[in-house]
């Protein structure tokens, strides 16, 4: 007669990501299933969306996912600009990719630091928030937030790169390359991080896609997947860049195909730098007068590549100056379905790692 | 076979496809032996009646459609015995759209507590009353109206 002892894990633990709860059924110390609770951060962004003005709902897309707000923002915008046909100028877009690369940097940074957090390592955590903030430093000179940066505009940018801003970034690049690798090494020549990360949480690529998950987690299971690629937004087919793949399919390919693609986001971000044009960074039809009376028929869905996968956004419009629904894909949503599956034969401990590496956001899961 | 009813363009140039809501099982299944998976799908009321719109995509083709079903009874074929990602997406739609997936083994909400009343995507919904909740000392959460019962 086995004997199951039900393990209780949050609303509030200092190990998970966010407020939502998990209850472990445990066969001594071996998980037989996971029950999650979400809902703790529930703010239905979807309905005060449709109570706002399209312009206004840019900042519940900030508060998604809050450390990768820029990529929320492009989402959303993307989506409205397809309703009302208000195209961003040249520069704009570019303006855009830089930011948003330079997001899903920072957003990778916590990712990586609370992962070794979760895992007993303060250390790298430092090492990485004092990286992230750098990034943020730059975003408050471009938008005036730190990280709900609210910087993007329909049709445009909020305010234009200076001079000073490019040259900030230039300068930051070369010296968080040399950063990154002595981040990665604290990681890799740690022996605790390689066991604790080792052969747990395996997916299967036919489960992943049968659960819809998308982003690093997908590619860690060998399908090179990536919305960059497959369905190219901004100018990302003007850019050369790689698609990382892992076929470990756990927690240690995840963590990997994590920091390639930090690397191949220094990439694109130096080619931005180089290949950014003069000109204006908003379109007229989007300026600040006129937005107020921006009018949406139609249907329109994009998607973007965000930290966690493939975030889209549906907007259906009925010819007023509110949008009459706006549903947004939420990639860590999928993500965390397949917790109770990949955990089930885990130590309560491994069960911490998983979590980490699959790395939900749980503004983004709740909306 | 399925009969597709219209089949255009959306602004962005994605195919969008309507279907009649007794074809959806097969339809999909269809597509689903042509090698694509759900991604997401969502509801729409629009006053009259609800739309569901599915978005399914073909990974190795990069196909990428839209199917949208509309009823009139707020009921709806469930899809989790083809894709295991409508489970918990049929759950969200149910929790704040308040569309009841028949054939869905385990339809509860998924973000609001089990005791709240309405749907709050609905247009119909009222925003003007608020719903406290509260949690006992087992951990089991209440829905009250009542702004005392709820503290």
């Amino acid at each position: 007669m086995p004997h199951y002892t039900e393990l209780n894990i949050g609303p509030v633990h200092p190990s998970i990501h966010g407020i939502f709860n998990f209850k472990l059924i445990l066969n001594e110390e071996i998980i037989q299933d996971v029950k999650v609770t979400l809902g703790f951060l529930h703010r239905n962004a979807e309905k005060l969306s449709e109570l706002n003005l399209y312009a206004d709902n840019i900042i519940f897309f900030d508060r998604m996912n809050y450390i990768d707000a820029m990529n929320m923002e492009l989402g959303y915008l993307m989506s409205v600009e397809k309703l009302t046909g208000i195209e961003p100028p040249e520069r704009a877009q570019w303006i855009r990719m830089i930011m948003v690369e330079l997001n899903r940097l920072a957003a990778r940074l916590v990712g990586m630091g609370s992962l070794g957090l979760d895992l007993g390592m303060l250390t790298p955590f430092f090492h990485t928030f004092k990286e992230r903030e750098k990034i943020q430093r730059i975003f408050t000179e471009a938008s005036g937030g730190r990280q709900e940066v609210n910087y993007f505009s329909v049709g445009g940018v909020y305010q234009d790169l200076t001079e000073q801003m490019i040259n900030d970034i230039k300068n930051f690049l070369p010296q968080f390359k040399k950063n990154l690798e002595d981040m990665y090494n604290m990681f890799i020549h740690s022996e605790i991080f390689w066991q604790r990360n080792r052969g747990i949480g395996i997916i299967e690529p036919e489960m992943a896609l049968d659960y819809g998950v998308t982003g690093p987690a997908l590619r860690a299971s060998g399908i090179p997947y990536d919305v960059r690629k497959d369905a190219p937004y901004l100018f990302y087919d003007r850019v050369n860049f790689d698609i990382p793949i892992s076929h470990e399919k756990d927690n240690f390919g995840r963590f990997m195909v994590k920091v390639e693609e930090m690397r191949q986001s220094i990439r694109i971000i130096e080619q931005c730098l180089d290949k950014i044009t003069d000109g204006p960074f908003f379109n007229p039809q989007g300026k600040k007068s006129l937005m107020l009376r921006i009018k949406g028929n139609g249907e329109a869905f994009s998607r973007v590549e965000s930290d966690a996968g493939e975030f889209a956004v549906y907007v259906n419009g009925n010819n007023t100056t509110k949008p009459n629904r706006v549903h947004a894909r939420s990639p860590g949503l999928r993500n965390l379905s397949l917790l109770p599956v990949i955990s089930k034969g885990l130590m309560i401990a491994d069960f911490i790692a998983v979590v980490g590496g699959l790395d939900p956001v749980v503004g983004e899961v709740d909306r | 076979m399925y009969k597709i009813i219209s089949d255009d363009k959306d602004k962005g140039g994605m195919r969008m496809i309507t279907l009649d809501k007794t074809d959806l099982i097969e339809a999909m299944t269809d597509f689903k032996n042509k090698g694509y998976y759900l991604t997401c799908l969502n509801g729409v009321d629009m006053k009259d009646h609800l739309d569901v719109i599915y978005f399914i995509h073909n990974f190795d083709t990069n196909d990428y459609i839209s199917v949208k079903v509309s009823t009139n009874d707020e009921h709806m074929p469930s899809l989790t015995k083809l894709f295991r990602v409508a489970d918990w997406d049929e759950r969200e739609q149910y929790d704040l759209m308040g569309i009841v997936f028949d054939g869905h083994d385990d339809l509860r909400r998924l973000f609001l507590p089990d005791e709240w009343v309405g749907h709050p995507l609905r247009k119909d919904y009222d925003l003007k009353k608020v719903q406290y909740v509260n949690m006992d000392s087992e951990g089991n959460e209440h829905v009250s109206f009542d702004e005392k019962e709820g503290s």
